[in-house]
């Protein structure tokens, strides 16, 4: 992937520039991008194209990263509202460069990707399940996961990897008290 | 035994570097293909198809035939290349080319993948084996036959392995295996015990679906690069009246304006001041009639195309009894569908110039690469030579992405500029120039004698174009290609009977709708599927015969893996009981796809009226397309296609208004979510001796009148309007 930073210095327009935590790590934003959604500025301005484009509208959940903790939609989230909080997108999610987070493996052991697009959405989706509630029933899974959209219609599998998921993050809690 | 040609390389790419390669020829092209028009050279069983090489290093790699979008087609391939070599699925490298690398290939589309690819793929790898088998014999000094297999290479008694390292030198060697005697495959041997074919091999790139490392077209960002957009019509047949840019030029970030006729293109400088540049766009679009809802209706009336006599085409027609004493007589109606894939279409453009002759490269998801380079060079006046398509995994196809559309926007806007531009269509302009399934109306008579013995069946129905669709072929051809055809093959999917009957007329009437259409997953085969199925279920009923009974009765011998299918769907929904409580019921279902797919299903659901909704609670499949060699992956795409068979039958509709297609975005077009998802029982029938069909739009035909079958076993209404919604059971009278 090519660095667009050449391209935005050439778009800087005046204004104060602003800070985002981006998976753990202080990042400057300038120029008109500022105006832009939370999205764009992933994929275009920090080339993180992990985070998907689907609806637009907040609609579809492609889109999904975490904001301190939450899950959002980035296509409606616009960068400037969120000044100095912490996202973390699909590309943070790992934290041990060894070893995939454990949704992200679950996700392969039950081989839920079809086309694969919704996936980045879905995983961080089901984290923001996962991260509070560390026993879902498939209710809750239901519940949750509802709003985000597989036109493939992995949704069975998806189930099946978030409720192993849960067992892998049990199991290592326990290894680690 | 294949012959070894030395030739000099087209192309000093490092694809053939070195090593050992088995030649691609188009030589045996079905069709010679048109600018503008789908790509059709196919491989056949001579051509040697799959490109495989090994280099000098040992090791094996592929350049994909296939496009993927979901369907994982080239794992499967990957599997016959590792059983005919004997290695791992995890040994070879895929590569994705562009259209200047390899001579054209068909389109990926209609679930031909497995069908038409397996065994040349197979041939083409078994052909690198004896080949190779030839070298080990000559450096062991035995006859050949004498020469075993081993994992990567081969091994003689009391001499050490040659690996197929040892056996390739730095040379390049294409090995031409058109002229040669076929050598034995083993993924299609019946005594061999196989390592790889059959097993359930994981889908390649899966990780990189899982961190985020995928790349999809919109992913791909070029220095310079600005964002562009064209400004689409409400419906396919609006021209524009007025348009007031002013507005655009002063947002902050717009950098230029696009326009040729009807093409309007904006190009800025950063996504969201491109979507406000558009938004500030005042356009007015006038059509040259009226285009709703009711006019579409009008226009595929199939009560209205029967009032003059027969309709122009027929599928089948044998002793046909227009007056026989029809035992029932129902009139369907299926909807408008689209494919709303997940990743809306997106497309990079860039023209560059070198040597003084401009060349465009285009990275674009598409399901036919080819079609894109010859209709692009038509369209801005280069010559095949300069256009470059850079084929991209699909965020889903489902026959949505076969025409040359968001590319045509990148391509201009990059031309008129002379900067890379970036198109990310929105997903309102997906639902505006979708290429959506047409909607269709049906009627369907039959007869059968007192034991439900079928005597007179009769379907007829209209539907717009489906695969002769506009811009499928050059204008001046399509007309003539509609005419001469002999049927739009898209519209007769399908309507084939799989039963036996002593009278039967099957007819259908194609209408040029004002509205974009095309290909959806299983064409017409989804709609046809529904009403034959529900006309089966109905006549049953009202003979008191058990529905899966009659059909078993009526299939033909020849339709003996359709009537297994039946018997072990049966089986497997008698696993659990249905509950005997009322709005309980239970629906079966059944259908072939293009002749070699067969499948059935059963769906469990129940109305539930404090939440005012038709909740599916179980569905079973069993589905037999010959050999699986991945049946993890055939059980994938039958879950898609169940949950496809869902929207279908009670939710998708797209829904047109005045002078617009309305249906805009996932608020008012409605899909499955994960809590519509009931229990699945997936049968994968496996059947290793017949060469494999496709898999990816077969469930979904059965899918839809299952579930309407199990609305009647409910509640005792049989609903013929697609989608079908918890309203349409509380109106009496539905029947």
């Amino acid at each position: 992937m090519v660095s667009l930073f050449e391209r935005i210095t050439e778009l800087t327009f005046n204004g104060p520039d602003m800070n985002l935590f981006i998976n753990g790590t202080e990042r400057v934003i300038n120029g008109v991008w500022e105006e832009e959604t939370l999205l764009s500025v992933l994929r275009e301005y920090f080339g993180l194209i992990g985070t998907r484009f689907g609806c637009g509208k907040g609609l579809c959940g492609s889109c999904t990263v975490h904001v301190d903790g939450e899950p959002v939609r980035s296509c409606i989230t616009s960068v400037n509202n969120i000044a100095g909080t912490s996202v973390l997108t699909i590309e943070g999610l790992q934290q041990d460069s060894e070893k995939l987070h454990p949704l992200q493996q679950a996700w392969i052991d039950e081989r839920v990707p079809q086309c694969g697009y919704c996936h980045s959405g879905q995983i961080m989706q089901a984290w923001g399940l996962l991260s509070k509630t560390s026993n879902p029933t498939e209710e809750q899974i239901n519940a949750f996961m509802d709003s985000v959209l597989c036109r493939c219609g992995t949704y069975d599998r998806i189930k099946k990897a978030i409720l192993r998921a849960a067992v892998m993050l049990q199991q290592s809690s326990d290894t680690h008290v | 035994m294949s012959d070894i040609t030395r030739r000099s390389f087209l192309k000093a790419t490092a694809w053939i570097a070195g090593g050992i390669t088995i030649a691609f020829s188009a030589r045996y092209a079905m069709e010679k293909s048109v600018a503008v028009g789908p790509t059709l050279e196919f491989p056949n069983t001579e051509s040697g198809k799959g490109w495989l090489q090994i280099q000098s290093d040992g090791k094996v790699h592929m350049l994909c035939p296939r496009m993927e979008m979901g369907q994982n087609a080239n794992t499967g391939l990957a599997q016959i290349v590792a059983e005919e070599l004997n290695i791992r699925v995890e040994d070879i490298t895929l590569h994705y080319p562009t259209t200047s690398e390899t001579a054209p290939i068909g389109f990926t589309a209609g679930s031909l993948s497995m069908m038409l690819f397996s065994k040349p793929v197979a041939i083409a790898a078994a052909s690198m084996r004896e080949n190779l088998r030839c070298r080990a014999a000559k450096i062991y000094k035995i006859p050949v036959d004498e020469v075993l297999d081993t994992e990567g290479g081969f091994v003689i008694i009391g001499s050490p392995r040659l690996g197929y390292q040892d056996l390739v030198t730095d040379e390049s060697i294409e090995l031409d295996c058109e002229d040669s005697v076929i050598p034995n495959l083993y993924t299609f041997d019946p005594r061999r015990i196989k390592k790889q074919v059959g097993q359930e091999a994981e889908p390649r790139g899966i990780k990189d679906l899982v961190t985020g490392a995928a790349v999809f077209s919109g992913d791909i960002q070029l220095p310079g690069m600005l964002y562009g957009r064209v400004i689409k019509p409400p419906v396919r047949k609006a021209r524009l009246k007025n348009l007031n840019l002013l507005s655009a030029k002063n947002i902050i970030g717009f950098f230029d304006i696009v326009r040729d006729g009807d093409f309007v293109g904006v190009v800025c400088r950063t996504p969201g001041s491109l979507d406000k540049a558009v938004r500030s766009v005042i356009v007015e679009w006038e059509l040259p009639e009226p285009i709703n809802q009711e006019k579409i209706n009008q226009l595929i009336d199939i009560n209205v195309a029967l009032q003059d006599g027969d309709l122009p085409r027929t599928v089948q027609d044998e002793n046909h009894s227009p007056s026989a004493n029809w035992d029932v007589d129902l009139e369907f109606a299926v909807q408008l569908q689209t494919h709303a894939m997940q990743e809306p279409r997106a497309a990079v453009a860039h023209i560059e110039k070198i040597n003084d002759i401009e060349r465009i490269n285009i990275w674009t998801g598409t399901q036919d690469p080819w079609a894109v380079k010859r209709h692009c060079a038509s369209d801005i006046g280069f010559s095949e030579d300069q256009v470059e398509v850079h084929p991209m995994r699909m965020g889903g196809g489902f026959g949505g992405r076969e025409h040359y559309e968001v590319e045509q926007d990148a391509a201009r806007l990059a031309l008129a500029t002379g900067l890379p531009i970036k198109v990310q269509w929105t997903r309102e302009d997906e639902f505006r120039v979708g290429r959506n399934r047409s909607p269709s109306s049906h009627r369907m008579r039959l007869a059968s004698d007192h034991k439900g013995v079928l005597s007179n069946w009769w379907h007829a129905y209209a539907s717009g174009y489906v695969f002769y669709s506009r811009s499928r072929l050059p204008d001046w051809l399509l007309p003539i290609k509609r005419s001469t055809a002999g049927g739009d093959f898209g519209v007769s999917r399908g309507a084939h009977p799989a039963y036996k009957s002593s009278s039967i007329r099957v007819e259908y009437k194609e209408v040029d709708l004002p509205i974009d259409l095309g290909v959806w997953r299983s064409l017409n085969g989804a709609p046809n599927t529904f009403v034959i199925e529900s006309t089966m279920d109905e006549l049953a009923r009202q003979k008191s015969i058990d529905p899966v009974k009659f059909k078993l009765m009526n299939l033909p011998d020849s339709m003996a893996r359709l009537g297994n299918c039946l018997k072990r769907v049966e089986k497997m929904a008698s696993g659990k009981l249905l509950p005997t409580k009322s709005g309980y019921g239970r629906g079966f279902a059944c259908g072939v796809y293009e002749k070699n797919s067969f499948v059935a299903v059963s769906v469990d659901l129940h109305i539930d009226h404090e939440a005012r909704k038709i909740c599916i609670d179980r569905m079973c499949c069993a589905q037999d397309v010959g050999m699986a060699i991945n049946p993890d992956q055939l059980r994938a795409q039958i879950e898609s296609n169940l949950v496809w068979s869902i929207g279908m039958a009670l939710m998708e509709k797209v829904e047109i208004g005045d002078g617009q297609i309305a249906s805009n975005n996932f608020h008012n077009y409605i899909i499955p979510r994960m809590s519509d998802i009931p229990e699945l029982n997936i049968d994968v029938i496996d059947n290793p001796t017949i060469h494999p069909a496709g898999a990816g739009e077969v469930a979904l035909i059965a899918g839809s009148p299952a579930i309407a079958n199990a609305i009647r076993d409910a509640t005792g209404l049989r609903l013929t309007r697609l989608p079908i919604k918890y309203t349409d059971i509380t109106v009496p009278g539905a029947l």
